[in-house]
């Protein structure tokens, strides 16, 4: 697993390395910021499919910086990042398939007594 | 291993045995992962996917329902269409009946993302060597998990008792709160979707906010410092963000969506 970058400077014996922390404070304001424009999205802009597709495109984002940095993924070898995302991709088509079969279940009940 | 060859000779044990040595005892190391690391992250998949079917069946019973066509402002709760979430999650805790449309929920997924981030901070101080840090990051990881776990039991407590005004059904009955049979929100199925998501996330939590506890208590015995690296915490940290990676969705697909 490849690590944060350090400062290339030996250490005596117990002491202790400077903390290297920029990068997690970073990924916390990329966090909080998305978080901020999904709050504007919800008070100024009428519920759509639009905004629904900016929340979700949004939430990806977020995802992606969590898994991506604080999980390290993204520093981790090739092949355990597709054994993760490939499984992941299966849950898209569960999604989309099941939503749809919502909404004819629904169309099918609210139409039944027209 | 070892016992079973006893009974030949050293030399034979020892090119037997020689190629054994590796991380896994294979000779290599798979996805140069550690293989508790590995397996935090094929559990976490696994979990993925209890997730990701609680989410699918709330997006698949939410298009059975009637949308709310109106404008928001006129919107009122009833069982024939699906509640828009800023009128049900508005209340804010001391602030009484005030309307705080999702200001708490907003205050949770800060606390979260910010127990993330002292997680990776702890991760951080143990790729260091460094046990005093480790001790303070978890401990403010436990506290903003702790604090979460609290919001999240006033947030289930606001919801079952219900709003001031109580939502009037059509013979009359006036209906406050929440329970698995009814709810003054909207259709059953809400209520119960609500209770089943958030709750099963925050069992998540709590799991963690003990595996957490458990670590801090090994940080201090010196458990890791003599076993010479601090790899617990960071499979344990894997999980942590896992759990605030699954608020990121519930976020969305509850609260904002």
């Amino acid at each position: 697993m490849a690590s944060h970058a350090t400062t290339e400077h030996t250490l005596a014996p117990g002491e202790i390395a400077k903390p290297n922390t920029g990068w997690i404070w970073k990924t916390f304001f990329v966090l909080v910021g998305i978080t901020a424009i999904e709050f504007v999205f919800v008070f100024l802009m009428h519920p759509s499919t639009l905004r629904n597709s900016i929340f979700i495109v949004l939430t990806i984002f977020k995802a992606f910086f969590i898994v991506a940095e604080f999980m390290h993924l993204k520093h981790e070898t090739k092949g355990l990042i597709w054994t993760i995302l490939i499984p992941l991709a299966l849950l898209v088509w569960l999604l989309v398939a099941l939503i749809t079969e919502g909404s004819f279940i629904g169309e099918v009940l609210q139409n039944m007594f027209k | 291993m070892a016992h079973s060859t006893t009974l030949q000779s050293s030399a034979a044990a020892a090119t037997h045995d020689a190629p054994r040595t590796g991380n896994w005892d294979g000779g290599n190391e798979p996805f140069k992962a550690s293989y508790g690391k590995l397996m935090m992250w094929f559990f976490l998949l696994s979990d993925a996917f209890t997730f990701a079917a609680f989410l699918t069946t709330y997006g698949m019973i939410r298009h059975k329902h009637e949308v709310f066509t109106g404008e928001a402002k006129d919107f009122f709760f009833s069982t024939r269409w699906w509640p828009i979430p800023d009128h049900v999650f508005n209340a804010f805790p001391g602030m009484g009946e005030a309307n705080v449309p999702l200001g708490f929920v907003a205050l949770m997924t800060m606390i979260l993302i910010l127990s993330s981030v002292t997680m990776v901070l702890a991760v951080e101080a143990g790729h260091r060597m460094d046990k005093k840090d480790v001790q303070k990051w978890l401990l403010w990881t436990i506290l903003f998990g702790s604090t979460f776990l609290l919001s999240q039991a006033w947030e289930w407590t606001h919801f079952i008792h219900g709003h001031a005004e109580p939502t009037i059904m059509a013979d009359g009955t006036k209906l406050y709160g929440a329970n698995l049979h009814m709810n003054q929100y909207g259709p059953v199925l809400f209520a119960d979707l609500f209770f089943f998501i958030t709750g099963f996330h925050g069992t998540h939590v709590f799991s963690g906010v003990c595996l957490l506890v458990w670590c801090f208590i090994a940080t201090t015995n010196g458990t890791f410092e003599k076993r010479g690296h601090y790899e617990m915490i960071e499979k344990i940290g894997l999980y942590w963000h896992f759990v605030d990676l699954v608020w990121v969705f519930v976020f969305t697909f509850f609260y904002l969506v």
